[in-house]
């Protein structure tokens, strides 16, 4: 008996299950799978500001004062918030954003408060913790899903050591798939000397050799082996999803042509799929010299690219399950130095949320007039976690334990912006 | 007067809290600034405690003023531009001229008409004396090969009104006429441009000032060399000259003192030296001589210096800079 006559039988089958989950966006196009999936599943899609883009350019505007710039504030569609002239777009679609005006985050080092920005705590000497994309890949990632749980694009080199994904203490399996080189992972795709057919045959076999195997045997280890398996074949087969060609053109010129907007498209054709958390890395902000040129150059992009987005996902029912965020390591100083640049700043700066479980329009905490300090509001990374953690239905004192210790996702006594949570 | 950078000294240094964009001076000697408080304002550098008096203001940074005798025009990133009346003190009109930032704004030497330039890449030609519009100047791209917003930043009539020169960010140069707005020439100056497509992703650097000869054949360009780290403007402040007509590059100062822009170049009024002037974290002062085709004096300035103008003479020139208002000398 050959191997391919021995495999006849249960080829068809295994073979059908695999390709239903790797084409999970056609199954979309089926109404009521769609939305039956789309209720089931939160996703997040971060986009990370690499090197610290200004506040004052961006979300909290202070036009006039000795600090602000030379940019003027825009009413958004929302009564009395006003955003940078920079984000016409995105003041348009205010009503789905809220806006963090008064983060005090005590850091203004690029490695270390990217790394608590990423992970919403410091480490403590014994225990790293798992950033935002580790955690929201255990709680949202489903156990069978054949997609990648946390994918992470940061094409520039600059910053991109300072903040690598960190599964922390919940282990690599929450790591994430990271894409500096390309847009599509390198490496998933089987050998050319391997037939489609063959593949899955040995597939098949070696499925079959473990079901003999398992027989009468109790064994978690063996459990976890067949698991990386599937796993294994369902990342070869996401190649499509990262593959913006198979995008109609018309949305891929919606998204425009810069890099930043094509990652930030896969992302939501990741998210689309059930991938739970993406960030897209867009450096380098860090504008020390020529400031309002460099946010010039890049809020418009930042503005056309997350308003694409948003518009993008409510037309696909996706945005009341998919949180958008923007957030870097720190801001930018209201001082502006001899080199018209603005430099490091943590101590009253700005984020935004749209999408999932915030509510829309509102900005919450202010900055005093020269944007020094903060003048009300006044919040931390934990905060702001926990309040990640909430709009994408997660208690954020729900606790993991490290041996018999529990340890809660955010610092205890922590509480979330209730005014963003709808 | 002769002059010689040789003797170049400060003789009025005036600090304030703003960030001065554009300096003019009228022949009388009355002194003209636009800053980052959003105001117009004049001075008498020559007092022993200059003050500063607002003709008026703006709805952001003033950043470019031209001069037609008792008519001042100002120019802001509000995108307006505004006619003043300097004997009177008092403003004869607004326009909103253009839709981004305007970058600097230039009159003809006879008077008859002024050059605004703005990021939404259009040079435009004004009637001084009646506010009309005469041309618009269309030949930069509005996005950068890369996809991201362009940036005008500089323009320049020639000593007999007859041409009009256009510089972007990208390096892209167009001669015009004035007469007729028809395009005459397009140079390239490519290396005061950085695109980083690997460290961070953006961009830094631009045409930065630019300056006809006395006789109108030289045209000189000014900038920043490439940058490395683009988060600072460490790139060497860049001069280059164009015989434009021949469309060759005839000289070439690459730096090797001061890093920066070189925001503002101005010719000494009989051709004998080039001057240019610029910062980074601080500022500079270059005079380069064309003959020897090398610089002749280069002078650390106490801040980035964003304008300055020189006197009719040439033996003085006043500074316009992050925080300082600035009379140096070079009497021979």
């Amino acid at each position: 008996m050959n191997r391919r006559h021995f495999l006849g039988t249960t080829a068809t089958a295994v073979g059908a299950a695999f390709a239903a989950d790797m084409t999970r966006l056609n199954v979309l196009s089926s109404p009521a799978l769609a939305a039956e999936l789309k209720a089931q599943h939160k996703g997040c899609i971060l986009l990370w500001l690499a090197g610290g883009a200004s506040q004052l350019e961006t979300w909290d505007p202070k036009p006039g004062a000795p600090t602000g710039g030379p940019f003027r504030s825009i009413q958004t569609a929302v009564p009395g918030v006003q955003i940078s002239e920079l984000m016409p777009k995105m003041a348009q679609r205010m009503k789905y954003t809220s806006i963090v005006r008064s983060l005090n985050t005590r850091n203004a080092d690029h490695g270390t408060g990217a790394k608590l920005m990423m992970r919403g705590r410091k480490d403590e000497a014994n225990l790293k913790y798992p950033d935002l994309g580790a955690v929201l890949a255990k709680e949202l990632g489903r156990a069978d899903s054949q997609v990648p749980d946390y994918v992470s694009f940061y094409s520039a080199t600059e910053g991109r050591d300072f903040a690598p994904g960190a599964a922390g203490f919940l282990g690599a399996r929450y790591g994430p798939m990271e894409l500096s080189k390309s847009n599509i992972p390198e490496n998933i795709r089987k050998l050319e000397a391997i037939s489609e057919l063959d593949h899955k045959e040995r597939a098949d076999l070696r499925d079959l050799l473990s079901k003999q195997f398992e027989r009468g045997r109790q064994s978690g280890t063996l459990g976890s082996h067949n698991e990386a398996y599937q796993r294994v074949r369902g990342l070869m087969a996401s190649e499509k999803l990262f593959d913006i060609e198979q995008e109609p053109q018309k949305m891929r010129d919606r998204y425009g042509k810069t890099q930043f907007g094509e990652q930030v498209l896969i992302a939501r054709r990741l998210v689309e799929a059930g991938v739970p958390f993406v960030r897209v890395g867009r450096a380098w902000w860090d504008s020390h010299g020529q400031n309002f040129e460099t946010h010039q150059e890049m809020v418009p992009e930042l503005d056309h690219v997350m308003a694409t987005l948003i518009d993008d996902l409510k037309e696909r029912g996706l945005l009341e399950h998919t949180l958008i965020v923007t957030l870097a390591e720190f801001g930018r100083t209201p001082g502006i130095n001899a080199s018209l640049g603005r430099d490091h700043f943590a101590s009253a700066w700005s984020s935004s949320l749209t999408g999932a479980g915030i509510k829309g329009g509102v900005a919450y905490g202010k900055s005093d007039a020269t944007g020094n300090r903060v003048a009300e509001g006044e919040v931390g990374a934990a905060e702001l976690f926990a309040t990640i953690y909430r709009s994408l239905g997660i208690s954020h004192q729900k606790n993991y334990y490290v041996g018999s210790r529990p340890v809660p996702l955010t610092e205890p006594n922590t509480k979330p912006i209730k005014e963003l949570l709808a | 007067m002769p002059t010689n950078p040789e003797k170049l000294k400060s003789v009025k240094d005036f600090t304030h809290k703003n960030v001065f964009f554009a300096l003019v001076r009228t022949p009388a000697g009355r002194t003209f600034v636009g800053s980052s408080d959003f105001k117009v304002s004049e001075i008498d550098l020559t007092t022993a405690k200059p003050e500063l008096k607002e003709l008026g203001g703006h709805q952001s940074y003033v950043t470019g003023l031209a001069l037609a005798g008792d008519t001042l025009i100002s120019g802001g990133y509000d995108g307006k531009l505004i006619w003043w009346d300097i004997a009177k003190k008092t403003k004869i009109r607004e326009v909103d001229a253009h839709r981004k930032w305007i970058r600097k704004v230039r009159a003809s030497r006879d008077g008859k008409f002024a050059v605004s330039v703005a990021d939404d890449m259009v040079a435009r030609v004004w009637e001084i004396a009646t506010g009309k519009m005469l041309h618009e100047l269309r030949g930069h791209k509005e996005m950068t090969p890369n996809d991201f917003v362009s940036m005008l930043y500089a323009c320049a009539i020639s000593p007999g009104s007859k041409l009009i020169a256009t510089g972007d960010k990208v390096g892209h140069i167009v001669v015009w006429d004035a007469q007729t707005g028809a395009k005459v020439t397009e140079l390239e100056a490519p290396g005061m441009y950085t695109w980083d497509p690997v460290q961070r992703r953006h961009s830094i650097g631009g045409i930065r000032s630019l300056a006809f000869s006395p006789d109108g054949l030289q045209l000189a360009v000014g900038g920043v060399g490439k940058i490395s780290n683009i988060d600072h403007l460490d790139g060497k402040a860049r001069v280059e000259v164009f015989d434009w007509k021949a469309g060759k590059r005839s000289h070439e100062f690459p730096g090797d003192k001061f890093n920066g822009l070189v925001n503002h170049l101005e010719f000494h009024p009989k051709g004998e030296w080039l001057l240019g002037a610029g910062g980074a974290n601080d500022g500079f002062v270059m005079f380069f001589d064309l003959n020897a085709k090398k610089a002749v004096k280069q002078e650390k300035m106490p801040v980035h210096l964003h304008d300055a103008a020189l006197s009719e003479s040439g033996e003085s020139i006043q500074f316009a800079g992050h925080g300082r208002l600035m009379v140096w000398e070079m009497k021979a």
